[in-house]
Order: structure tokens, then C-alpha cells, then sequence
């Protein structure tokens, strides 16, 4: 194992970003699972493919269209520059490109587990006189746990790997923005790092593994609590 | 269906065989990998030999020095390189991949800083003031070399370090800067000739890097290409002299 300082601060960076990244994108894509599965509307179809386009694209063109978005001439951008929030190189455009990126997975996962919910449960609810909002916090909710902590867990181990968008958007800043994975390519791109290289992989390796070990033991936790 | 499962397998087999067949090195193929910043210099003196020599074509790989090393180090095709500093074709030549007796030195340039910000910048110790500026990433790139050995012969380098964004190659700072995502980067000054929003604010004194210098060599490949040592001898004539003090290259 041969880790640098800046290779130790890469990946508390990159667990950072995951995390916030995962947080911020929970209430968002809980919302859009429920519309997606309890709610129907014209267009839903549009909703369904604008969701999932992020996992279709490349992570690339998605980093381009945040960066001519909020970039110097876009509209967030100028916004941005209105109300004197740095955005374009700073580690909350890698937050956003990573949850750009992870929320379908999100929502797919939040989906599974709300479609699997009996529907007489919300619908007994309703019928005993609690409102919608209601329903939805204390029926709804509990029910989607599953769902919720296994579409977090995937989003975050996305979110580390996230490349692509990041580095077009946030770009390749040591100590700022530089995740694990752009650490990798720096050394990779020249033939003297390779250990180094190798040592980071070692790290993101260890990381998922940890990651969907505990998303495994989670899920099994709240089945047979479930069952109980 | 019992016809089925007799074609299955031959168009397996055929496809295979297809994706397979190695494509033949077409004759007369010279293949260089150059700095990144020599760029629009190494594509017209291609264009003008392949004109002259009918049956040659000249493939083209720019990037930067150190990933280029990496790449036909790891068995890249390449007959000839060219790279933007000493480090990289030493690091070939240790690894007897070039043909020693081969190396020339092809061109000179300057390391100059250049950025669309509005503040004012006309010397090293102006960079404090500055938010953002791009380096080619010093691991691979030697433009972004050049730029850490004059912050740190400045005594600016930590001053710096949070500023500094990592671009893969030379190019990638100058699209930084002309963006005006960042405020300014370190290029060479024929890059920053080519540039349209970013000016140059000064040139980076000499005395605070290595000579900015493009070595080149044929590889052991190239040694045995006949196409490629006349493109090889062709790009140190008079021709190819004038074609790269147009684009603003320092010939001796």
C-alpha cells in the first residue's frame, strides 16, 4: 500500500461528496418514486424517461450540459453569479454531478421496493379518515425502508466511482475536487505512477466491497424484521 | 428449428474469424506521437510530405509527453516521438525503446501565462491574487513540469497549491482559460497564439524552469521504417523549419 497524503484527502473527499451527494438526492428521488408508482398523470411516460436518461447517457455529456448550464454563459450560471455562489470547480459541482448521475438508481430502487407495498395498506389508511400527507409519512414511508437504503447504498458506491461528469465539472483540483478516481487517472496517465495507481484501486476495490456487504446484511436485517 | 442448429455455430465461427483478422498495417504507414502542443505545426508538415509522397500516410497521436511514453512503453504502435521535455524521452531511452543514435532536438518554446481575467497580472507574484489557474497535470504533462518548477523557484508553489486545477494536457489549460472557467493557465506561448479569448499576460522568465525543449527520436520500430526515417529526416529540413517558426516556435 503506498498512499500519499493527497491520496488519503482524495478519498475523504470522495466520501464526502458520496454522502452528500446521497442526502441531498433521498428526499428528491423519494418524491419522484412515489409520483412514478402512486400517482398518475399525462406525460408520466415523460417523467419516466427523463429520469432514467442519466443512466443511458455518457457520464461525459452529462458533465458538458452541467457545465454549459451553470457555467459562465448558462442561466444557473448566471443566477449563480448573481446571488456570488462559486459553483463551476468547487466540490459542490462534484456533488451535483455525482447525484445527476446516481439518481436513477435511486429512484429505480425506492420504486421496486414501493411497488411491492400492498396497496390495500395506504388505501385502508386513507379510508380510516388520515390525510394523503399523512398516509405518506407514516404508511408509505416505513414500507420503503428497503428500497430506500438499497437505492442510497448503490447511489453512494456510484457516487465514488463517478468520473466523467465530475471532472468536466468540477474538474481535476488536488484537495478540492480530486476524488479517488481522478487521483487514478492522474497517476495512470503517466507510466511512472503505477503503484501509486494501483494503491488507490486497491482502496476504491475495498470500499464497494465494504459498501454491498452492508447493503446485503442491511436488506436481510429489515426482511426478517419484517417477518417477525 | 434443425436447420438453425447447424448455421448457428458457423456464423459464430464466422464472425469470430471476422473480429479477429488482425488489420494489416497498411504499406507506407508512419505513425508519430507528438506533445499535444505541436499540434497544428506536425499536421501540416504531414499534410505537405504525404502530398509530396504518394503512398505514405502518417497517423497522428497527440497527448501528452508522459501518457505518450506510457502508451508506447506499453506497446503503442509508434515510430517516431516527439516529446515536449528531456524526462520523457529519457525515460524511453532507459528503457531501450528508442533508437539512441536518432535523437535530435526538434524545436524550442516559451512558457507563457495566459488567462481572460480582468485583474491584473503581469508577473509571477500576481498569481496570489488569482482564484483559479490550470497546469497540465505535472505527473504527465511537462508544460505543467515547467509551471511547477517556476512556482517553486519562485517560492509561490504553496502559495498555489489550492489553486490549481490538473488538466491532461497542455490543450485542455488553454480551453481552460479561454473558457474563463479558470482565470489563467500555464501554456506555451504558440499555444496561447492560437487562443481567442485568453491573452497572454506574461512570459514566465527563463530563469525560473529548464529550457522548454522538444527532443525527439525514431522508436526501435521505427528504426526498421524506411517511410519513417524520410518523414523522420524530412521534418528537420528547411520546409518544416518554416512551418514551425509560423507557428511561433524557437528554432535554435
Amino acid at each position: 500500500m503506498n498512499l500519499s497524503p493527497q491520496d488519503i484527502t482524495a478519498i475523504l473527499l470522495s466520501m464526502k461528496i458520496a454522502v452528500t451527494a446521497t442526502l441531498l438526492s433521498l428526499p428528491f428521488g423519494f418524491a419522484t418514486a412515489w409520483l412514478m408508482v402512486f400517482r398518475h398523470f399525462r406525460g408520466k411516460v415523460l417523467l419516466e424517461v427523463l429520469v432514467n436518461l442519466p443512466l443511458t447517457l455518457p457520464p461525459v455529456v452529462i458533465g458538458y450540459f452541467l457545465l454549459l448550464f451553470f457555467g459562465r454563459n448558462g442561466w444557473g450560471g448566471a443566477m449563480l453569479k448573481a446571488a456570488g455562489i462559486e459553483f463551476i470547480f468547487t466540490w459542490k459541482a462534484a456533488v451535483v454531478a455525482s447525484a445527476t448521475v446516481g439518481f436513477p438508481l435511486l429512484v429505480r430502487s425506492i420504486r421496486l421496493g414501493m411497488e411491492s407495498i400492498d396497496r390495500q395498506l395506504p388505501q385502508a389508511s386513507r379510508s380510516l379518515g388520515a390525510t394523503w400527507y399523512d398516509t405518506l409519512f407514516t404508511v408509505v414511508l416505513p414500507l420503503s425502508l428497503r428500497g430506500m437504503i438499497a437505492g442510497s447504498s448503490l447511489m453512494f458506491a456510484r457516487s465514488l466511482g463517478e468520473f466523467g461528469a465530475t471532472i468536466i465539472v468540477a474538474g481535476n483540483i488536488p484537495g478540492v475536487t480530486q476524488t479517488i478516481p481522478l487521483a487514478i487517472y492522474d497517476y495512470a496517465s503517466s507510466p511512472t505512477g503505477t503503484s501509486m495507481a494501483l494503491s488507490l484501486c486497491g482502496v476504491s476495490v475495498a470500499l464497494s466491497v465494504i459498501i454491498l456487504l452492508l447493503h446485503e446484511v442491511i436488506g436481510k436485517q429489515l426482511e426478517t424484521r419484517r417477518e417477525a | 428449428m434443425k436447420t438453425m442448429q447447424f448455421r448457428m455455430p458457423r456464423i459464430i465461427a464466422a464472425l469470430l474469424a471476422l473480429m479477429l483478422t488482425a488489420v494489416p498495417a497498411m504499406a507506407g504507414q508512419v505513425s508519430i506521437s507528438a506533445a499535444a502542443s505541436l499540434k497544428e505545426a506536425i499536421n501540416e508538415m504531414a499534410d505537405k510530405f504525404t502530398a509530396a509522397h504518394a503512398g505514405t500516410t502518417i497517423v497522428k497521436n497527440f497527448g501528452a509527453s508522459g501518457a505518450l511514453a506510457g502508451q508506447i512503453e506499453n506497446g503503442a504502435p509508434s515510430d517516431i516521438f516527439i516529446s515536449a521535455s528531456t524526462e520523457w524521452i529519457d525515460y524511453l531511452l532507459n528503457k531501450k525503446m528508442l533508437d539512441a543514435k536518432s535523437r535530435k532536438n526538434f524545436a524550442y518554446n516559451a512558457l507563457v501565462f495566459a488567462g481572460a481575467t480582468t485583474k491584473k497580472v503581469s508577473g509571477m507574484s500576481d498569481l496570489t491574487k488569482l482564484n483559479r489557474i490550470a497546469i497540465g497535470s505535472p505527473k504527465s504533462v511537462p508544460a505543467g513540469e515547467y509551471a511547477m518548477e517556476s512556482m517553486k523557484n519562485s517560492g509561490l508553489d504553496k502559495k498555489l497549491a489550492a489553486k490549481l486545477v490538473m488538466a491532461k494536457d497542455v490543450r485542455e489549460c488553454l480551453t481552460y482559460a479561454e473558457m474563463g472557467e479558470v482565470d489563467g493557465s500555464f501554456v506555451y506561448r504558440t499555444d496561447a497564439m492560437q487562443a481567442k479569448k485568453a491573452k497572454i499576460r506574461f512570459v514566465v522568465p527563463e530563469k525560473l524552469h529548464a529550457r522548454v525543449v522538444y527532443p525527439m527520436a525514431l522508436t526501435v520500430s521505427g528504426a526498421g521504417n524506411a517511410d519513417a526515417k524520410a518523414f523522420f529526416a524530412w521534418i528537420q529540413g528547411g520546409e518544416a523549419k518554416s512551418i514551425l517558426k509560423k507557428y511561433g516556435f524557437i528554432l535554435k
